[in-house]
């Protein structure tokens, strides 16, 4: 091979390797299922698998939380889709609500899924109006329930809150 | 330099030694980027590299050389500077009176490895014995220590040791896997260092009797004085 196809080709990859490593240090992938959904996500080519999105959906509906996480967490292996990251932090908001106070660890754990869902929406602006069973159908509403939850002051001691209903 | 090395053997190894040595094995992996201290320290050691002749800019990139090859020059430049980083941060103790011992041995190394002025035979020799004696810290002494006791009198020493030193001597438990890696890490990085474009000069011990000294040929010329 000629010596300047082989420099070009060499600059290429040096800087292709630089990148994905660089991607590395900067999403911090925990498994080997993130790296490679974020690649491929990368060019374009990550699907959700949505047999398994479906199944989670009807958990979901009937308040089986976690067997919906775990539905959600197949059709999403890589945490690359922003709809079905959306719902997962529904999830851990329902299961984590209660009249009188909320679950602090769940919430939590929403207000991690909503941010990657907010992080993986276009502009950040992530709305789910095909489905008529949420009440909160934006992601910056789900987002600031969860750090209301979260949020300890005086109207946490206002009796008005046990009349509250679950969105 | 062969063009293959230079533009993809000599970067796609450092870059691969900056990856093994940044990933932490575990339930969770994460990818450690180097320190900032670890920035300070590569800069020294490259400093070391250069003045040893082990590695030689001027080979690398240079006005007689097409633009092409001195980009492939500049990124085996740059991929070795952020491996150097990377393996410091990788042997140096994590946090604690550890990491603060490692730190201090390892700047003086380097500092008295500058003073002395070793050439590149010696300076592998010296860095072999450097890293190996921060990778026996690193992933044997302290790893066995900070590992979790399986006797009840080991855990019983155990928790004296961390009662005693306040918790300041143990670290994070190392995964299994962590130590391989690093050993190999470390290795493939040794490799790079030996494969670089060396010097054209050479240093030349003199006799001691005028009270000795360093010479630096290149080729017939003689370049430096005692």
């Amino acid at each position: 091979m000629q010596e300047p196809v082989v420099r070009g080709v060499g600059a290429v990859v040096v800087i292709s390797y630089a990148a994905f490593i660089g991607w590395l240090f900067a999403a911090q992938p925990r498994t080997v299922t993130e790296v490679v959904g974020g690649v491929s996500a990368g060019f374009g080519t990550y699907t959700v698998d949505a047999q398994a999105f479906a199944d989670g959906l009807g958990f979901f509906r009937r308040d089986q939380f976690v067997e919906a996480r775990a539905a959600f967490a197949r059709a999403d292996p890589a945490l690359r889709d922003a709809r079905t990251q959306f719902y997962v932090a529904y999830s851990f908001y329902r299961q984590g609500w209660g009249r009188t106070h909320s679950d602090d660890a769940l919430f939590s754990s929403g207000v991690e899924a909503i941010d990657r869902a907010i992080a993986l929406a276009p502009g950040g602006r992530l709305v789910v109006d095909d489905d008529d069973d949420l009440q909160m159908q934006s992601a910056d509403e789900l987002r600031a329930e969860l750090q209301t939850g979260l949020t300890r002051d005086a109207s946490d001691f206002n009796p008005l809150r046990w009349f509250g209903t679950r969105k | 330099m062969n063009s293959v090395r230079e533009a993809v053997t000599l970067p796609v190894l450092f870059l691969t030694v900056v990856l093994l040595a940044a990933l932490r094995p575990g339930a969770d992996v994460t990818v450690v980027p180097p320190s900032l201290a670890s920035l300070v320290g590569a800069m020294v050691l490259f400093a070391l590299l250069v003045r040893s002749g082990l590695l030689a800019p001027d080979r690398l990139m240079h006005s007689a050389r097409s633009s092409l090859a001195n980009v492939n020059g500049l990124f085996v430049v740059l991929t070795a500077f952020l491996a150097s980083a990377q393996i410091i941060t990788l042997l140096v103790p994590d946090a604690g009176v550890p990491a603060l011992v490692g730190w201090t041995v390892l700047t003086s190394l380097l500092l008295q490895a500058l003073a002395i002025a070793p050439d590149r035979q010696r300076l592998l020799r010296g860095l072999l014995v450097t890293f190996g004696a921060a990778f026996t810290l690193k992933f044997i002494v302290l790893a066995t220590i900070s590992a979790p006791a399986q006797s009840g009198v080991g855990r019983a020493l155990q928790l004296l040791f961390e009662g005693v030193t306040l918790g300041a001597v143990t670290q994070r438990p190392p995964h299994p896997l962590e130590g391989y890696l690093a050993f190999g890490t470390v290795v493939l990085y040794l490799v790079g260092l030996v494969m670089m474009p060396s010097a054209t000069w050479h240093m030349v011990r003199i006799g001691s009797g005028g009270g000795g000294g360093l010479v630096q040929q290149d080729h017939d010329i003689v370049r430096g004085v005692r």
